[in-house]
């Protein structure tokens, strides 16, 4: 694998040119990392499919584009597209087109101890939390995207909840694009510190139809006893690449909670990494839906390092039109992780002839008291149910609406925390055959 | 078919019972591989024209291939030219093969492994092809097969006695650029069987081939070829073993099956190859190819196997579902003690309509081995109302080994359904006491516990393999417990 | 209201009902015993138009209708209504939409208005109290983790709020205990007209000493071996399906 793309030849040739306006560039740690980064990602490109783990997500009609990193002169925000999806009640940072923008954001009265900054004020004010932390969660010989957002990133978050700490409002990072060909390359950084307690949402939306790149990274840092829920909430446009990862290390009696919905974008891929210590707990929910054209591809990976974890895991895919999903679940329980409690749930409905699945969901063990389980379905609606609905008056393609959102909706019951839930459930129904018919039901 | 724990008790304790020599004379080739190699080969084996170009063109591909680097196993690089491609016994090298013109060292060697070559002594009803590294040395019943027009040969002897068939049949299924081991072995086999079931025949007997190793420095590489014609009917059995040596041994055998209009094929194997010693020295790498093509409609082929010896285990026996209502199966134990690994399961290709296949897999892992199932089930565009049932469990024995599950499900039918389950877990303390209460040995308990686990794969079994399997899993566990 | 004539039906090519007739005028309740694998369940099915089964011979009418020719939802429409003997569990819906969907399809087939929610949810709760169910059931997914009685006594409510004219219920007495079978028949009896009609299906005679039913017939062997009122119910009970089988057989 030597032929690197001519875009990522570009991309590093370009580099030097923005590299000072990029945020930490007075630190020398950072420079040195960046540095790094760019050098693995100018020798390894994006990944291919010829890796395992990109099988199935052929990343080829993001390397043919050239995108441009953030431009001096923002584009307009559409004031309305963002209080569609910004949330009442949280504080919320916007992101736009991967620059922070402290105009449209709103996170004041934050209780005492709790930081919230932007990762380029971070870096001026905590230096040495951020040096301590930064890369930390990422376990795995980080790929082309993780190296490209390590060397590129134009902004993102720093998230500090001290001990015991619980905070009750959720924080939103709402990230926008607003330029064609733009580039959101933002990172973000979490960290519970024991006993803590947080909800953070990460929306995905861009303006109008507009083609760009979003290439964001979150680590999320969980200490001892601490509870962190972090939801995902992808409606990029129709025309968007997206690569979202988040990379997760637990402490002992860590409670980790995560749910991704992943409605919109051309090409998509999902990744969450979780590393599990003794007695830590994590839940993994995912809903994705494909229509048009869409390649929607959701890697999860959960380790268990230590004993007594548990870990859960459920995602369901609905496949449109011409829409292929990919679904690749890798568990993995290490030799001293006895009494792991851990199980894998994927389901898919394909609506049309020319809808694909690929799933592949996998379990390495190495230790042997362990209760470890997974299940995979394809298929259409079970027909016992349609018929059941039938018997009480309702015609069949409704029966199969009604299912098919019945389906989905089961994913996003899931969701407790209300605001979004409601907001995932307009996504939901909006984007379904026969919307309208399923908004009478409710 | 329930476990007997007296019959496992007696065998548990008892080492790798095939592991020995028998002293013949041989000819072979001196180790290394060319075009040469292959040339001599055919000249050796007196092939028609057709034969040797189509070795070469496999040889040709296989110069331009890599050893493949995907399983969850681990070796050193295998020297290919440290290998003898053909060792036979001499009085064998041409000759006929008649029984009673047959070595009695070799005679001696099959009823040692309890595989009594003459016809008297067979249980009636199993007709036996028997190889000793590259050559068939003796196939029985052949007159009575034939008689109901069933052909059921060496290799060698298909190549010439029914060219056309061969020809027309010989790498359709694997073809002669599949993946690297497969190829190697269509520039480099040297016997195997050939089975061919005319229109409306239901085979009279269960057919079977015994493969041994037996010579230092070989590598086995032998092909298997089986057509079913509309609605024919053949269950086929292979039985393997081959002695303890420090080196390990490379078997790279291809095996492909058809079958047409309604016809079945049941192909059950119980591979026993020296797993190599206690600290994982020595064994053999059994690197397979086999396939099935499932061409006609309302064909069926049924894999069963059951694995428990080699060093390692690299195959995938799958089924090709093109005819419409066409039925793959796939039942398979697999037991890895010590330093074993095995990287095994199935590919189940739906291509027509209302085909539908089931995979069983259980997995066994004790020691330090390593246990993968790998299967890919891929539904393609045509299949409509596809159906597939996947269910894979992995046993767990001890707290050094490992069981992974690697499924592949691709599909692009919505009216297909496929439904996959997997768990693993190890055997519940609370079975082990209920045993032990009532009398039960540690190790006797783990038996019947392990035998009950699969049963479902044993039930596929024919009879007599079906107790051999049983009896092999008391052997392969030996020592993992307590 | 319904007539059955001579109906045959099979199940892949295995024949279940050998020609069976009945007449079942409105206001009446009729019962239909026999044991296991005497094709009670299959005659329910056939008659809600369960997909599977194939209908040889004989011809159904429905309110003048040929009812073997109408989808499921159009009997359902038309106040045909199956109480099934193993509901189905459809997690993701909740009661209450299905009920209104049901209900509204219903009436808009009907020419009427749909019922605005408020109206709907009080006629909903009233039913859920008459069979002594928590409201919080109209909430959780159909069936859904329900025990075998809830999902029953679900049944009822759902027949309850579509208030059909023909009411099929198969086994809806089974695995219910003696409190749960009162209230369930109690949810029955309130719903006994002049205009409509009840098929119970059932194994035991128990089910009809709340619920007595205006006529019995005993299946065997998928066809009637006997009819008669209330009495040979009892009966039954006493002799045992052995008694029938044997009438049956004479007969065949």
């Amino acid at each position: 694998m030597n032929t690197v793309s001519q875009s990522t030849a570009r991309y590093v040739a370009d580099y030097d040119s923005i590299a000072s306006q990029l945020p930490g560039s007075g630190l020398s740690w950072l420079q040195a990392m960046r540095t790094r980064a760019l050098s693995q990602f100018s020798a390894s490109g994006f990944p291919s499919p010829r890796e395992e783990e990109w099988k199935y997500t052929n990343v080829a009609p993001i390397e043919r584009k050239m995108f441009l990193p953030r431009r001096a002169i923002p584009g307009s925000v559409d004031i309305g597209l963002l209080g569609r999806y910004r949330l009442p009640d949280a504080f919320t940072l916007v992101f736009v087109d991967g620059g922070f923008d402290a105009g449209l954001s709103n996170f004041s009265g934050l209780p005492d101890g709790v930081v919230i900054a932007p990762l380029s004020e971070a870096l001026g004010r905590f230096p040495e939390l951020v040096r301590s932390r930064l890369g930390g969660c990422i376990e795995s010989e980080p790929h082309g995207f993780i190296s490209f957002n390590t060397a590129m990133f134009s902004d993102g978050v720093l998230v500090v909840l001290p001990a015991r700490t619980v905070l009750e409002r959720p924080i939103q990072l709402l990230h926008v694009a607003t330029q064609p060909e733009s580039l959101c390359t933002v990172r973000h950084l979490i960290v519970a510190e024991n006993s803590a307690k947080g909800e953070i949402v990460e929306s995905f939306v861009g303006q109008e139809d507009l083609s760009y790149l979003t290439a964001s990274v979150c680590e999320v840092d969980i200490g001892e006893n601490a509870a962190v829920t972090l939801h995902k909430f992808q409606a990029e446009t129709a025309k968007a690449f997206h690569f979202g990862g988040i990379y997760v290390k637990q402490a002992q009696h860590g409670r980790f909670e995560h749910h991704n919905c992943s409605f919109g974008g051309l090409l998509v891929r999902s990744e969450i990494h979780v590393g599990l210590d003794q007695a830590s707990e994590c839940l993994l929910n995912g809903l994705f839906l494909g229509s048009g054209r869409q390649h929607v591809d959701n890697h999860t990976r959960v380790d268990h390092f230590k004993p007594y974890g548990i870990s859960r895991e459920v995602y369901k895919g609905i496949l449109d039109e011409r829409a292929r999903g990919v679904f690749q679940g890798r568990m993995i329980v290490h030799q001293d992780a006895q009494k792991t409690d851990s199980n894998m749930t994927n389901r898919n409905l394909l609506l049309s002839v020319d809808a694909e699945i690929d799933t592949k969901p996998q379990l390495e063990i190495y230790a042997d008291d362990v209760k470890c389980g997974h299940g995979v379905t394809v298929g259409q609606l079970e027909e016992e149910l349609v018929f059941y609905l039938r018997s009480r008056g309702i015609d069949e393609p409704s029966a199969r609406n009604m299912l098919t959102f019945a389906f989905a909706n089961e994913m996003v019951e899931k969701i407790e925390y209300e605001s979004l839930r409601s907001l995932v459930l307009e996504e939901l129904i909006s984007r379904l055959p026969q919307a309208s018919a399923i908004k009478e039901w409710l | 078919m329930s476990a007997n724990a007296q019959t496992l008790e007696q065998l548990i304790g008892h080492e790798y019972k095939q592991g020995f020599v028998t002293d013949v004379e041989t000819d072979f080739f001196p180790p290394g591989l060319n075009e040469g190699t292959i040339r001599a080969l055919s000249a050796i084996k007196k092939e028609p024209e057709f034969m040797l170009e189509w070795r070469l063109a496999a040889y040709r591909h296989w110069l331009t291939m890599k050893s493949p680097e995907w399983a969850h196993v681990s070796f050193p690089p295998i020297d290919y030219q440290a290998i003898s491609y053909y060792s036979a016994p001499k009085t064998q090298a041409d000759g006929p093969k008649s029984l009673d013109e047959l070595d009695p060292e070799l005679l001696e060697t099959y009823k040692k492994l309890g595989i009594p070559l003459a016809e008297q002594e067979r249980l009636a009803g199993v007709a036996v092809d028997a190889v000793f590294d590259s050559v068939s040395v003796a196939t029985t019943f052949k007159e009575k097969l034939a008689e109901a027009g069933v052909i059921f040969c060496s290799f060698s002897d298909a190549v010439q006695e029914h060219p056309d068939l061969v020809r027309q049949y010989l790498g359709t299924v694997v073809p002669y650029t599949d993946n690297f081991f497969a190829v190697l072995n269509s520039a480099v086999f040297s016997d195997g069987s050939f089975v061919f079931i005319p229109k409306g025949v239901r085979c009279p007997m269960e057919l079977s081939t015994y493969f041994r190793i037996n010579a230092a420095n070989t590598g086995q590489f032998e092909r298997t070829l089986i057509i079913a014609e509309d609605d024919a009917h053949v269950s086929y059995l292979e039985g393997c073993t081959a002695p303890m040596r420090d080196e390990n041994q490379l078997h790279a055998a291809v095996v492909e099956l058809i079958a047409l209009d309604r016809a079945e094929i049941k192909y059950s194997t119980v591979q026993n190859w020296y797993p190599g010693d206690k600290e994982g020295k020595g064994g053999i790498y059994n690197f397979v190819t086999k396939r099935g093509a499932c061409r006609g409609v309302r064909s069926k082929i049924s894999w069963t196997q059951v694995e428990t010896g080699s060093a390692i285990t690299w195959k995938y026996p799958g089924c090709i579902l093109q005819g419409d209502h066409s039925v793959g199966e796939f039942y398979s134990v697999a037991v890895t003690n010590n330093y074993q690994q095995a990287d095994t399961g199935t590919k189940m290709i739906h291509i027509g309509k209302n085909t539908s296949s089931t995979i069983i897999s259980k997995g066994i892992s004790a020691g330090h081995a390593q246990n993968s199932y790998r299967g890919l089930v891929k539904i393609l565009k045509g299949a409509e109302n596809a159906r597939n049932y996947t269910q894979c469990d992995s046993l767990l024995i001890g707290d050094r080994c490992g069981a992974h599950t690697f499924p592949y499900v691709v599909v692009k039918q919505p009216t297909a359904r496929v439904e996959h389950e997997a768990s693993t877990s190890k055997i519940s303390e609370d079975q082990l006491f209920f045993c032990q209460q009532r009398g039960l040995s540690m190790e006797d308990a783990v038996s019947m516990i392990v035998n009950g686990f699969c049963k479902e794969v044993f039930k596929e079994l024919p009879m007599e393999f079906a107790v051999e399997a049983q009896a092999l899993l008391g052997i392969s566990l030996e020592g993992s417990v307590g | 209201m319904l007539r059955i004539e001579n109906l045959h039906v099979s199940v892949e090519g295995k024949p279940i009902l050998k020609g069976i007739d009945l007449n079942v005028k409105a206001g009446e309740v009729h019962a239909i015993m026999g044991p296991n694998g005497s094709g009670k369940s299959t005659l329910a099915h056939v008659l809600a138009g369960r997909p599977g089964y194939e209908v040889t011979a004989g011809r159904v009418w429905y309110q003048g209708k040929d009812l073997l020719a109408m989808a499921p939802e159009e009997r359902a429409r038309e106040g045909l209504f199956l109480a099934f003997q193993y509901p189905v569990e459809i997690p993701g819906v909740s009661n209450i939409y299905l009920l209104k969907a049901a209900l509204n399809a219903i009436r808009k087939h009907h020419g009427l208005n749909e019922l605005d929610a408020m109206d709907f949810l009080a006629t909903v709760k009233d039913k859920t109290r008459l069979l002594d169910m928590d409201e919080q059931f109209l909430y959780r997914a159909v069936n859904e983790g329900f025990s075998g009685g809830e999902k029953k006594r679900n049944e009822i409510l759902q027949m309850a709020v579509l208030e059909p004219k023909l009411a099929i219920l198969d086994e809806t007495d089974s695995g219910l205990d003696i409190d749960a079978l009162k209230i369930v028949a109690q949810g029955i009896n309130a719903l006994r007209s002049e205009k409509r009609a009840f098929i119970l299906v059932t194994h035991y005679q128990r089910l009809l000493n709340y619920i007595k039913p205006d006529r019995v017939h005993v299946l065997a062997h998928g066809s009637i071996a006997k009819s008669g009122d209330a009495g040979l119910a009892l009966e039954l009970e006493k002799q045992g399906y052995g008694w029938v089988e044997q009438l049956a057989d004479a007969g065949a």
